[in-house]
């Protein structure tokens, strides 16, 4: 495949995000290509699809300093949910969604109370969420194991095929007219003194009016030669996925103190995942699966739901999650003209469609945006950078 | 005394009682009765369900409900009286035990056992590793899928079974398995290595439990497998491989069918059809890809002068396929299978004077072999494709080396070379190792050295003169209309694969991600090159280090209750 020598906006980055981004901006009417820098790669093309909507207390627990941030963030889980609903029915295209409810469960009466207080924050914030107890969870989700006390239900969060919800966007940006180029990475941006970008791949130039970064963790490098510090950071995850089961798993279930996320796909395989750590090998930083993951996340997932251990796991694989600061990295780069960013600042398949059209919107310089993203600026990390 | 039986349940439900030998698998004594139709699949694409195919554990198609556990494979799972075993539909999980299961505690994770060499594959060039590794003083640690040893060539009969060996062939097996079990090497026999980590983090069942090992050194023997044929019917019930139909004589002493069609390419099939035709089965055909070997005098005469022992039991093959009246078609391809009215299979061969049909109630198909190099390529060995055999092997250094320091690929895995060249590649390979480890080599083990090199050589020229006189076009998906299964874990057929590559052109990853094909049981093992030698035909595509699907644990299906009951890894996130 070849470089046009120019077009309007460019979208670098393929995964959901960028996809959804260019989809709003051909929808506008706007000329649009998405990069994308290899056919393997990590972030969406490895998701697993779960729609997360409460707070993931992984992260509260991993990056504390984040929360405030995650919270703030709240009412876009919400809208990024609803937005999933609507753009399955805009496609036309089942994504096998399923919005069945979320359960974070607790093991100990001290976290269940951890859950109710954040419960109760959420409730405060929109959230539609319960807390449970053993025998409502028993009437419920009779699969949770006895180790399970409680948990906390919100009725938003679900889960969704990613294969197909991909497919079916890109097809409909296809379908409008939107370019693809896959396997293009682009190296470097450069401002034009007549405006515009040129970016920089392998295959050469590109004239681009205007650029997205929906490159998830690979946008602050992109970013720094520019002197912008974005730190976005790669974050490999590993995921298991089981032989196909009769239905078992209703919800998208989730650990108050422990990293597991637990769902069931259409199709009947049981996906398991929740954040346990891959590694980046070789010179092309592929992510690769580790041991004591695989092992670790089963045992775990086993606990909570013993029949698992009933099934065999078929396959697991490795993909990208970007952490920020929990918060967006969205919108115009001041003084960078025509320069944007889309980066959900986690949950990033969930946030996905929304980032897409908030994003696609700063680019059209709409101004009825249903977010003020502006806490989002990318240059929010100016001072960080000063202080380093 | 009355022989012992399982209860077979079929789609219907019905039960019905079927005898076996004490030894035999699941699926040869429900193929003794005439029970082909094991499960039912997802899609259910061809109208008819799956059985056995590969015969080895591989394919992953011959599911079947065991006494209430889903989707054990029928082929490596032993018969035992009183079994009840069930037809299954898809996903085939109905009767998941009600009870508690067994929750692990939270013991910590075991440290690594710590072995000099580990061998993966209790074959011809395993046990030939075990062997001399042992005489070097290593301590050795053998892991073999199945319960007998002896591998894909030797096929020594069922554990149990009480039978003699047919031949010398299966004699020359036994000896080679006594002198390995012997040798003081730790042999684990049905044992799945699961899990490839990094060399010193390998991960296998025991059939007990799950152990980590951290070998010093690692010798992978893991053998090789059908290269699939993949043409209209050909995972319809009956149609297996011919090693798989092998198998079922050799090691169970049942017929793969009463009528049988061998159809392939290369000398197993005119040796399978002749075992058949010998116990008692019509074999309709041979059906060989190869045009006759007159048309190829120099080939001929260089495997003979190679090894004309060897040269002279072929020709004794296929004198005895004349002398029983079973054709051997020569330049002939088998091109679809269907079923026919009368429930037989009904297939269209291609040949030199046309197509012509036979009917049969077993098929045998054997297009050559794939190496086994999945735990290879796991653990990082660098691979290149053979162009002139259709394969991708491991680089190797002369002592069998791989990229990996300290990690060894000998025999079919490596690249086919066959089993006596395996059993020479074994000595050099356990002697390099020893050499590594600081061992001493005795002196008539060092001896040995340069005799195995000299007999590898001589293999190696048997080998390439045999291919040479063998020598014909691979199918790869020709023969596939837009309705046949190419990967058959998940249905995907050859048109829905054409549709997602003519929508953008994607590399074999995107095409996973948008068809499926390659993410089921037998982890992309049929269908990867298949595919990686589609887009390098039709996209340009380089058949390189990565052009097959990203290798990554577990290498086989393994059950989580297996895993878990390892213990807790010592970093718990």
């Amino acid at each position: 495949m070849t470089l046009p020598r120019e077009v309007d906006v460019a979208v670098i980055g393929g995964g959901i995000v960028g996809l959804c981004t260019a989809l709003e901006l051909a929808r506008a009417g706007t000329e649009v290509l998405v990069l994308d820098d290899a056919a393997r790669l990590g972030g969406t093309t490895a998701n697993a699809g779960s729609l997360h909507v409460q707070m993931q207390s992984r992260f509260i627990r991993l990056y504390p300093d984040q929360v405030p941030g995650l919270e703030a963030s709240l009412p876009l889980y919400v809208a990024a949910a609803r937005r999933w609903a609507e753009l399955e029915q805009e496609l036309g295209t089942g994504f096998e969604r399923k919005a069945s409810g979320g359960l974070m469960v607790a093991e100990t009466p001290e976290s269940y109370e951890f859950l109710a207080r954040k419960c109760e924050r959420e409730k405060r914030l929109g959230l539609q969420v319960e807390m449970l107890g053993r025998a409502e969870l028993a009437r419920i989700a009779p699969y949770l194991g006895e180790a399970v006390i409680g948990a906390e239900f919100c009725a938003e969060e679900g889960k969704l095929n990613p294969l197909l919800a991909n497919q079916a966007v890109r097809r409909a940006l296809q379908a409008l007219g939107g370019a693809l180029l896959p396997e293009t990475r682009i190296e470097r941006l450069e401002a034009d003194p007549r405006g515009g970008w040129t970016l920089h791949a392998g295959t050469g130039p590109l004239r681009a009016g205007r650029v997205v970064l929906a490159a998830g963790a690979g946008t602050g490098a992109l970013l720094a030669p520019l002197g912008l510090v974005v730190p976005t950071v790669a974050e490999p995850l590993h995921m298991n996925v089981t032989e196909a089961t009769a239905p078992l798993i209703g919800h998208l279930v989730q650990h108050a103190e422990r990293m597991i996320t637990l769902k069931q796909l259409s199709a009947g395989q049981c996906v398991i995942g929740g954040g346990w750590p891959a590694r980046l090998h070789g010179p092309q930083q592929h992510p690769t699966v580790e041991a004591s993951s695989l092992i670790g996340n089963l045992r775990l997932a086993s606990h909570i739901v013993p029949r698992l251990a009933r099934l065999r796991l078929i396959r697991a694989w490795a993909g990208v999650n970007t952490t920020v600061d929990g918060r967006c990295v969205l919108g115009a780069v001041p003084g960078h003209a025509g320069l944007f960013t889309a980066v959900p600042g986690d949950a990033g398949y969930t946030l996905g469609p929304l980032v897409g059209r908030l994003a696609a919107g700063a680019v059209l310089g709409r101004r009825d945006l249903d977010f003020d993203i502006a806490p989002f600026s990318p240059v929010r990390f100016a001072g960080a950078a000063a202080l380093a | 005394m009355p022989e012992p039986a399982l209860t077979w349940h079929d789609a219907d439900g019905a039960p019905r009682g079927i005898p076996f030998h004490p030894g035999q698998s699941v699926a040869a004594a429900l193929t003794a009765a005439g029970v082909r139709d094991l499960r039912a699949t997802r899609r259910g694409l061809d109208g008819e369900g799956r059985g056995l195919h590969c015969g080895m554990g591989v394919c992953q198609d011959c599911l079947v409900e065991v006494d209430g556990t889903p989707n054990l494979r029928a082929c490596v799972t032993k018969a035992l009286p009183g079994m009840q075993v069930r037809h299954q539909d898809f996903p085939g999980v109905a009767r998941l035990p009600l009870g508690p299961v067994p929750v692990p505690d939270d013991a910590p994770l075991p440290a690594q056992e710590v072995v000099d060499l580990l061998i993966l594959g209790g074959g011809a060039g395993g046990l030939s590793a075990a062997i001399a590794a042992r005489r070097c003083g290593l301590d050795v640690l053998v892991v073999e899928e199945r319960t007998a040893l002896g591998g894909q060539y030797y096929k020594q009969p069922a554990p149990g079974l009480g039978a003699a060996a047919l031949d010398a062939q299966q004699a020359e097996g036994a000896a080679l398995a006594a002198t390995a079990e012997a040798s003081g090497a730790r042999i684990l026999r049905g044992a799945e290595l699961w899990g490839a980590f990094d060399l010193d983090r390998i991960a296998l069942f025991d059939g007990a439990r799950t152990r980590l090992l951290a070998p010093r050194a690692m010798i992978v023997a893991a053998g090789s497998y059908e290269r699939p044929h993949v043409v209209p019917g050909w995972t319809l019930p009956g149609v297996m491989t011919t090693g798989a139909g092998q198998t079922l004589w050799r090691s169970h002493r049942v017929l793969p069918g009463r009528r049988v069609l061998v159809a392939g390419n290369g000398p197993l099939n005119i040796q399978v059809a002749c075992e058949l035709a010998e116990a008692g089965a019509a074999v309709v055909a041979v059906a060989e890809a190869a045009a006759h070997p007159a048309t190829r005098p120099r080939a001929a005469l260089a495997m003979a002068a190679a090894d004309p022992s060897l040269a002279i039991k072929g020709g004794r093959y296929v004198a005895a396929l004349r002398r029983r009246g079973v054709p051997l078609l020569h330049g002939t391809v088998l091109t679809a299978i269907a079923r026919a009215p009368d429930g037989a299979l009904r297939a269209t061969l291609r040949g030199p004077r046309g197509e012509t049909t036979q009917e049969a109630d077993a098929v045998l198909l054997g297009y050559g072999f794939l190496p086994s190099h999945e735990t290879l390529r796991a653990l990082g060995a660098e691979c290149r494709f053979d162009a002139d055999r259709g394969q991708f092997v491991p680089l190797r250094d002369a002592a069998l080396m791989t990229t990996v320091p300290g990690l060894y690929a000998v025999g079919d895995c490596a690249g086919l070379g066959g089993a006596p060249a395996a059993r020479e590649e074994g000595i050099l390979a356990a002697l390099a190792v020893a050499r590594q480890l600081g061992r001493a080599v005795a002196p008539d083990v060092a001896a040995e050295e340069s005799a195995a090199r000299g007999r590898l050589a001589r293999h190696r020229r048997f080998q390439a003169a045999l291919w040479d006189l063998f020598a014909a076009p691979r199918a790869g998906l020709s023969l596939a209309t837009p309705d046949t299964v190419v990967c058959r874990c998940e249905e995907v057929t050859r048109g829905e694969i054409e549709a997602a590559l003519a929508d953008g052109a994607p590399a074999l990853g995107e095409l996973k991600r948008r068809t499926r094909c390659g993410m089921g049981r037998c982890q992309g093992r049929y269908c990867a090159q298949l595919l990686a030698e589609h887009l390098a035909a039709t996209q340009g595509r380089p058949l390189d280090n990565l052009a097959l699907f990203a290798p990554r644990a577990p290498v086989k299906p393994i059950a989580i209750a297996d895993i878990v009951a390892l213990g807790t890894p010592e970093r718990l996130p």
